[in-house]
């Protein structure tokens, strides 16, 4: 039953992009994008119960990397696992820090933070990956780049990662992996004393998360063509994965999905256009006052 | 009364979803050219988002009122509007939404990620897109690259607003001759700037223009000083500025650093010909000189100006004035005006509507000279696509009031500098 459920959902999801307009692409893209992100949290934050409120940071490296790495000629199919690996690499060094000192819940949302917000300096201040100005990727369409000049390629290819960190959070859960990692959320001392290695379980399951999380990264970067240091190493984007896992069920294998349904929609500006611009043009006299001029942020542009 | 439970949550929330997913009600309507306009208009950036908005639908209603593309048996213009929220991906999001809904053009959309990521939208799907504002130059350098590369077969993307290392070169070209007219040479400028996204890109484009312009007057290149934005306390900073003996302070602000850093100029007593700011918000706006009053006298800052030489821009600011409950023309609600009358002239010149390419033809023959803001000539589009013509002004605070004071033809009273000492 299940399996006929879930094969029937994903004959839907193939056969949608045929009859869905433009918009609702775009709509559904972002949906499985931020699924795939919430379901790679999900394995630290979700199964291991450990709350990395810094997730932006592996998005952030895994993003420039590939961006930086076809600036030299090498293609982001290949760029994304490299990405990938130096997100891990971040993760294993937070991952250590956090685990082997044994921060717990409040402490590790300030040691994940804390990272992510070295990131955004870092990136903020080196010219060599744009600084503050960030990256501009130049629209190509061309496969070999990650780009693709039909809306429907990035559809699939959102689809497929998030069947991708779906798969893999299944496989884990099915395994002793799985089961240490709630262990551990339920009650780390009792697992410990039972001889289950905590520490070493928990970096593998913080490893595996920045592992996925890089490799949204590229896709971040060739979906949206640019890369700012405060949008993807920011707080923001780290509260917008979390907050799908918490809403959807986190530690549950659909949870990050279910919560990427209700709050993707949500989240993209609901503004019936003609109504809004009709009002505005006819009664001008009725539009909410402004706020006033002084200590509001720039009125010039950003960059 | 029935518990809640998930499951009725959920039907709920997915009958709701349909029903606001689903399509509107069939309108009646007469045939319109529809322009998309995407702006940041909640989020960080809401207010010169907001500012925009209302400059494009301004324009559009002019346009309308005058008759409409007069060469096309007076065709209305229709605006669609869209919010990015002041993200990147929202820019895509909206894009793709105003375009399903039957936009035929872009324009959009003040921060530079939102901007370049509906332009992925415009070269997909084929839709003319003039930027009002973003400053970043490889938004348009990276698509005219891929064009002439052979990636794509045709841009369609063009800006009119000043490019970041324009504002930094303009600002150079303007100190060395306002410095020259005054007879004055200051052989120590200080450059302070608050650091972050913008002030940083101002100040390197500054930086970097100085060193290709290598004029008579000094910047002190190794001593640039820098503040975390926002600050609580700049009295560090312009101690640190006052030690290097400056004749000239050359700030980056934003409107919250320069409420603090005139005053603390002021209490420091520093002894320096003037204020001069390469670009940025915070000494020009109403509310900006109310509060700062005679410290931001004689404090000069070069950026994108409107042109009141122009009666109709005197106008139109009035109108501004009213509809957005006492705020000035500026530099958001200009340049959204102007990409408004720009496409209408564009849709004149057009041979077929029905054609983005023939659209983008009559784009790139662009030769417009109506627009309301300062230009250096008329509005075209150069091999990039972006506007030369379109460039800063040097702007003046002179008796409580924001005047442009160079370059000459822009000019409505003559600068006053070196400052008169207190």
């Amino acid at each position: 039953m299940k399996w006929a459920l879930g094969l029937t959902a994903l004959a839907v999801l193939l056969g949608l992009p045929t009859v869905l307009s433009g918009y609702a692409v775009t709509i559904f893209v972002l949906i499985f994008f931020y699924a795939f992100l919430a379901q790679a949290w999900n394995i630290v934050g979700g199964y291991a119960g450990q709350l990395s409120a810094g997730h932006a940071a592996f998005v952030g490296v895994g993003g420039y990397t590939a961006a930086l790495l076809l600036d030299r000629g090498i293609t982001p199919w290949l760029g994304m696992l490299v990405g990938a690996a130096l997100a891990a690499v971040l993760g294993s060094i937070i991952g250590y820090l956090g685990f082997r000192f044994g921060l717990r819940g409040f402490y590790l949302v300030l040691l994940t933070v804390a990272f992510a917000e070295v990131c955004r300096i870092l990136a903020s201040n080196i010219d060599a990956v744009g600084g503050a100005v960030g990256l501009y990727i130049t629209f190509t369409g061309n496969p070999r780049q990650f780009q693709f000049q039909d809306q429907r390629a990035y559809y699939y290819l959102a689809l497929a990662l998030m069947l991708l960190g779906t798969g893999v959070v299944a496989l884990i859960e099915r395994r002793r992996f799985g089961i240490y990692l709630t262990a551990i959320r339920e009650d780390e001392g009792a697992c410990e004393a039972l001889g289950v290695p905590t520490f070493k379980y928990k970096m593998l399951a913080m490893v595996v998360s920045a592992f996925l999380t890089g490799l949204g990264g590229t896709f971040y970067a060739f979906y949206l063509f640019s890369l700012q240091p405060n949008t993807v190493f920011g707080i923001p984007l780290s509260v917008e994965i979390i907050i799908r896992a918490v809403i959807g069920g986190a530690g549950t294998l659909l949870g990050p999905i279910l919560g990427s349904f209700i709050l993707t929609p949500l989240g993209v500006p609901i503004s019936p256009p003609h109504h809004q611009a009709r009002l505005a043009m006819t009664a001008p006299e009725k539009r909410t006052a402004p706020a006033p001029i002084s200590n509001r942020p720039p009125t010039r542009p950003a960059a | 009364m029935t518990r809640l439970t998930r499951r009725t949550f959920l039907k709920i929330a997915v009958g709701g979803a349909a029903v606001v997913g689903g399509p509107g009600a069939p309108r009646a309507q007469a045939k319109t050219f529809k322009i998309g306009a995407v702006h940041p208009v909640t989020g960080p950036l809401a207010e010169p988002g907001q500012a925009c908005r209302l400059g494009a639908q301004m324009a559009v209603e002019a346009v309308n009122a005058a008759g409409g593309i007069k060469g096309k048996g007076g065709l209305k213009l229709e605006l669609l509007v869209g919010d990015t929220q002041t993200k990147p991906e929202n820019g895509r999001v909206e894009a793709e939404r105003v375009v399903n809904q039957g936009a035929q053009m872009l324009l959009g959309s003040f921060d530079s990620g939102s901007t370049n990521a509906m332009v992925s939208v415009a070269q997909q799907k084929r839709v003319p897109f003039l930027i009002d504002i973003a400053a970043a130059d490889p938004i348009t350098a990276n698509v005219a690259k891929s064009v002439k590369e052979g990636q794509q077969k045709v841009q369609y993307v063009y800006r009119n607003f000043p490019t970041a290392s324009s504002f930094g070169r303009k600002a150079v070209q303007y100190f060395t001759e306002i410095f020259a007219e005054a007879k004055v040479t200051p052989k120590r400028v200080v450059l302070m700037y608050c650091n972050d996204l913008f002030g940083q890109s101002q100040s390197r484009g500054f930086l970097a223009a100085y060193k290709v312009a290598k004029p008579a007057w000094t910047l002190l290149e190794d001593d640039v000083i820098a503040w975390p934005e926002p600050p609580s306390d700049l009295s560090t900073e312009v101690s640190k500025a006052k030690a290097l003996k400056p004749d000239v302070i050359s700030p980056i602000t934003r409107p919250a650093s320069a409420q603090l850093l005139l005053p603390e100029i002021r209490k420091q007593r520093l002894d320096i010909l003037g204020i001069i700011g390469p670009g940025s918000p915070g000494f020009y706006e109403a509310g900006q000189i109310a509060v700062l009053k005679d410290d931001v006298e004689y404090a000069m800052v070069s950026n994108p100006w409107a042109n009141f030489k122009n009666p109709r821009t005197n106008q139109v600011a009035d109108e501004y004035k009213k509809r957005s409950h006492g705020k000035t023309f500026d530099t958001n609600s200009g340049y959204s005006y102007d990409a408004i009358l720009v496409i209408a002239d564009v849709l004149e010149r057009a041979t077929n509507l029905d054609d983005a390419d023939a659209i983008v033809d009559a784009l790139k023959t662009t030769n417009y000279t109506g627009g309301l803001m300062q230009y250096a000539g008329p509005i075209h589009f150069n091999e990039l696509g972006d506007n030369p013509n379109a460039v800063t002004t040097m702007t003046q605070i002179l008796g409580q009031k924001a005047v442009a004071v160079w370059p000459r033809e822009a000019a409505l009273q003559k600068f006053v500098f070196p400052r008169p000492r207190a």
